[in-house]
């Protein structure tokens, strides 16, 4: 096995809430499957079941990726931090591994690793309910949940999404390490002040709000970036996530192909930009943490 | 002989403080070499330049790399323990044996297992759960698993009881080290070491104060123990240090005239301990 391996390994024997908080997810969900209302046929005319079936199957993904992503976060904030505060990282340093595989090794797991496995326990979870329920319900809406066009579909979103999210918020990502590399307390606070502090002395100097429209840009802007615009349930303003149109544009007559919108998302200057900025945060955190021992 | 550490000009600064003020040392293959000085001498910053673990100026090649650029690549040929480097807590003992054997190339497993076997550690323990004793023994049967050219250990029996300090020095020596190996050595219990040293290196304040092989120490230095009344007489011959016992006075010289010390007391080796003491002690003589 590659040291690169042996270092994402490392990541999941430090950080057992890789497994657990996934897990745990799925176990309420699966709860809720087997002990829930699921009598929908009251609520839902049954015209409709195939499309809350797919809408339901699509709100767990969501729940699944929303997770993933404060739980990343909160890894990113950490990752570079912990050793140095429990002062395991000379014992690192004493073995054969770059810094840069290291640095890389962390970004790789919260960008590429966690997404994957949050990816693989909402399509067990999924399964998991979609056959609870099935069980439980027989025709009432049982068969909504068994859309293999639906089922692919999510499955796209998903491998999309992981990607697009992994490059869009890179340099947030990057920052967050290179915070982690270098504070030697108080890391979620140093993440957050100096660009609150930049967009407060641009905004005291200047009058102007340069800084402030790139971080809400970077923050917000992902979904109209690497979506198309006003087309469909993802849209964030408007507030038209899982409305019966939207679904229906979603699920029912369109396709997921119809939503994603990779060239956008790969022409824009946006996304490049983001990229530049979020490869030379990572040359800098991996000159500090070549620096760095323990606090 | 190659040199395993090459340094010139060797510079370290914090600020306005001076860690390392251009230091100059060579340290050959095979050697057992004790870099003693006290608290806040250089020490720990001269093993971190070795190590690549901090940036410095001069130059500085150890095992023909530069250590702070060539850091993971140096980490193949040298090992170390540092005083304060600790096994991540959540890390278990089998995990820690795993992990080293899938990154380091050099590492033998079954001697690692060997000495933890001995120790009776139980495997499947987290770090958290064994005694400071118990992870220093961890630590130290993972790094001399390790075939490494260059073992560097500061303070490494740092929480060892004086039984487990006794075995790891001696099972440093007797199985550990041969003519292949060199280890640079830090540590306050100077005595301790003194007897598997073969040179040492003193530092004091950022500069080397004393470089010699054990076996030279002789050739250099003297301790003469004085009655009283040849005391001012041997004062003369100019003692660096002196130091009083019961009814006499020792007094050490460097580079004396034997013949004329002779006439004031037995002629001694000093110790490498009862030297860093009189080389070191500020203010006396």
């Amino acid at each position: 096995m590659s040291t690169f391996v042996w270092l994402i390994r490392r990541e999941f024997w430090e950080n057992r809430g890789f497994w657990l908080v996934p897990s745990l997810i799925a176990a309420l969900l699966l709860l809720g499957a087997l002990f829930g209302r699921i009598d929908l046929a009251g609520i839902v005319p049954p015209s409709q079941t195939r499309e809350v079936g797919g809408l339901v199957l699509f709100a767990f993904g969501v729940i699944f990726f929303l997770v993933m992503s404060l739980y990343s976060t909160w890894y990113l904030v950490d990752c570079l931090y912990a050793d140095r505060k429990d002062r395991s990282v000379l014992f690192w340093k004493s073995l054969p591994i770059s810094d840069t595989a290291t640095v890389l090794s962390k970004l790789a797991t919260a960008l590429i690793v966690l997404p994957l496995v949050y990816f693989l326990a909402a399509d067990i979870t999924t399964l998991l309910i979609a056959f609870v329920i099935s069980v439980r319900a027989r025709a009432a809406i049982g068969g909504a949940l068994w859309q293999a066009d639906v089922w692919l579909q999510l499955q796209v979103m998903w491998i999309y999404l992981i990607v697009t999210v992994g490059i869009w918020y890179l340099p947030l990502a990057a920052w967050l390490m290179l915070i982690s590399a270098w504070a030697k307390r108080a890391v979620t606070l140093w993440a957050i002040l100096p660009p609150v502090a930049a967009y407060w002395a641009e905004h005291a100097l200047f009058g102007t709000n340069f800084v402030g429209r790139q971080f809400m840009e970077r923050l917000f802007g992902f979904m109209p970036h690497a979506f198309h615009p006003h087309a469909g349930p993802l849209r964030l303003q408007g507030a038209t996530v899982g409305t019966a149109s939207a679904t229906d544009r979603f699920l029912g007559s369109g396709s997921v192909w119809t939503l994603l919108d990779p060239i956008g998302f790969f022409t824009s200057p946006a996304t490049w930009a983001g990229l530049a900025i979020g490869a030379l945060l990572i040359v800098a955190t991996i000159g500090i943490r070549s620096r760095n021992s323990e606090i | 002989m190659p040199a395993i550490i090459e340094a010139e000009g060797l510079t370290k600064k914090f600020g306005a403080h001076v860690a390392l003020d251009h230091v100059n040392f060579r340290i050959e293959s095979g050697r057992i070499v004790g870099l003693i000085g006290p608290n806040g001498a250089g020490k720990t910053t001269a093993m971190r330049a070795i190590l690549g673990l901090s940036t410095y100026e001069g130059s500085l090649r150890v095992i023909g790399r530069e250590p702070f650029r060539e850091r993971a690549r140096l980490m193949q040929d040298a090992s170390f323990i540092a005083d304060v480097a600790v096994l991540p807590q959540w890390l278990r003992v089998d995990q820690a044996v795993d992990l080293v054997d899938g990154v380091h190339p050099r590492f033998r497993r079954e001697r690692a297992l060997a000495f933890l076997s001995k120790s009776r550690i139980p495997l499947k323990n987290r770090m958290r759960e064994l005694s400071k004793g118990m992870k220093t023994q961890v630590h130290l049967a993972l790094t001399m698993a390790i075939d490494a050219k260059l073992l560097v250990l500061d303070e490494p029996t740092l929480g060892l009881d004086l039984l487990a300090r006794r075995s790891f020095y001696a099972s440093l020596v007797d199985d550990y080290m041969d003519e292949t190996r060199t280890i640079l050595v830090t540590t306050h219990q100077v005595e301790e070491v003194e007897n598997l040293l073969s040179d040492v290196i003193f530092i004091d304040r950022g500069r080397i104060v004393l470089d010699s092989s054990v076996e030279r120490l002789g050739d250099t230095f003297a301790a003469v123990a004085v009655n009283a009344n040849q005391l001012e007489a041997a004062r003369g011959e100019r003692p660096f240090y002196e130091h009083r016992t019961l009814g006499k006075t020792v007094l050490y010289y460097e580079r004396a005239d034997l013949a004329r010390l002779a006439s004031f007391g037995e002629i001694q080796t000093p110790s490498v301990s009862d030297l860093f003491v009189a080389k070191l002690s500020r203010g006396a003589a």
